[in-house]
């Protein structure tokens, strides 16, 4: 395990409300540093376009204004949104941006004063407009939260700076949203769904992504905290397990683990659709994983 | 094309035998990213950097042109973190850099516990988590101990350093 990590920079920082590690190979360390420079900058540059917590971010400024009305937005959040719009519509809405709402009404995120509070947000992800130009509407009033797939577009948008940047095997984790290129396989370890500290090791990554969704721990209350909501019904979904989807990019792996979350193991046809491999693991230590035949015990 | 259209096949390699499923207990694990020196460079490349000495739980530097170099240490539930805030001359934050990341959960009484659930099924791993990097994906941790390290030193800044 140790032999493929031998002369590399690994650096790590606090973004996306969470840890975010760049590491690459090198045989210069001043070009290594400058391009995990520029990964960290890349990472930096989604957070502040795309949180829904900054009242400053475009996201915050599309929540406050784009209802019946077009704002412009950087390249980066129309693709997101582009994304978020495909996913929602072969997903039959399982995928789903706008329950955003539903969050804000469980305090899962804040309340921004822009926010009305007798207003019925019911708009769904499909009246999002995307108009030319990068300018976006707001066909029903709406609030987005790209929480489900922001982290795996800051993973891809960190990977393809270091690349710009001449590194040829790298490694970027943006708490748990993983993404490598190159020649080098990392080992990838998930926790144990109910017991934290515990590590599974699951996967050898090599030139692909992989992220983890699972409901928060929260020991000392002896529950499970739940933060992912269907879009088709809007129930908070309380599973017990962790899933985990393998797809060629992070933003792709990101918002799978979503909708595998909701459907557990009907989610087979989606995941062949998408090209993409998933595992799902339980409390009793069962792992489950799809890899494009079918769901088989590990 | 659509967009999501573009994603290959890819080949799927799992770690363990098929079969048998590996449980790595992890008496804390730990990832040491960047030395002093090393952090010091990072954040301020070329400058040569003066400690400050003081009675303060952070360690403090200063930059030739007036910035600041400071390491501190806060403690998460479970994890223990080193950090270093670089300060801009006038004020501002520079960069902010993770040095070594630990966590620790009071192993001694669980990892008993959580052999026991697993006896005659968990095949040993041949990972050493504690000397290895482990490379951990899973439900998202804060890093709001950071933020929140980050913010004391900055008011530490305006009583005591900012001139």
């Amino acid at each position: 395990m140790n032999a493929c990590l031998r002369n590399e920079i690994r650096r790590c920082r606090p973004l996306l409300g969470t840890f975010v590690e760049v590491a690459v190979k090198h045989d210069e360390s001043d070009q290594a540093h400058t391009a995990i420079n520029a990964a960290f900058v890349a990472v930096e540059r989604v957070h502040n376009l795309m949180s829904f917590h900054d009242p400053q971010s475009e996201i915050s400024r599309l929540n406050s204004l784009a209802t019946h009305r077009k704002i412009s937005v950087s390249f980066e959040t129309y693709h997101v949104l582009k994304c978020a719009k495909e996913l929602y519509e072969r997903t039959q809405g399982i995928f789903d941006i706008t329950v955003a709402s539903e969050l804000v009404d469980n305090d899962l995120l804040p309340k921004h004063t822009f926010f009305k509070k007798e207003k019925d947000y019911y708009g769904r992800t499909n009246d999002i407009e995307l108009l030319p130009e990068n300018f976006v509407r707001f066909l029903r009033p709406l609030k987005i939260d790209l929480g489900g797939i922001a982290k795996g577009f800051a993973v891809d948008q960190a990977i393809d700076a270091l690349q710009v940047n001449g590194i040829a095997d790298g490694f970027v984790n943006a708490g748990g949203d993983i993404r490598s290129f190159g020649e080098e396989e990392y080992p990838i370890c998930v926790r144990h769904p109910k017991t934290p500290e515990k590590l599974l090791p699951l996967v050898s990554l090599k030139n692909s992504a992989f992220a983890t969704s699972a409901n928060s721990y929260q020991h000392r209350l002896g529950r499970i905290g739940c933060v992912h909501i269907d879009g088709r019904t809007r129930k908070f979904l309380p599973r017990p397990f962790s899933v985990s989807v393998r797809a060629q990019s992070c933003l792709m792996a990101d918002a799978l683990t979503k909708v595998v979350f909701a459907l557990g193991e009907e989610s087979a046809s989606l995941l062949t659709e998408f090209d993409a491999c998933a595992f799902i693991v339980w409390p009793d230590n069962k792992i489950m994983y799809f890899e494009g035949s079918g769901w088989n015990e590990k | 094309m659509s967009i999501l259209k573009k994603f290959k096949a890819f080949p799927f390699h799992l770690v363990s035998v098929p079969g048998i499923v590996m449980i790595v207990a992890t008496p804390g694990f730990a990832t040491v990213y960047l030395t002093i020196e090393q952090a010091q460079q990072v954040i301020f490349p070329g400058q040569n950097l003066t400690p400050i000495e003081g009675t303060l739980k952070q360690k403090i530097w200063r930059t030739e042109d007036g910035g600041f170099f400071i390491l501190d240490k806060v403690i998460g539930k479970h994890e223990l973190i080193t950090y270093a805030l670089g300060i801009n001359p006038d004020g501002s934050i520079r960069q902010i850099e993770i040095m070594d990341y630990r966590e620790a959960y009071g192993y001694e009484i669980r990892q008993k516990r959580w052999r026991r659930q697993f006896v005659g099924k968990t095949a040993t791993a041949s990972l050493n988590l504690n000397e290895d990097i482990v490379n951990i994906s899973g439900a998202t941790l804060s890093c709001r101990h950071v933020t929140e390290g980050v913010k004391g030193i900055m008011n530490l800044y305006e009583r005591m350093l900012k001139k």
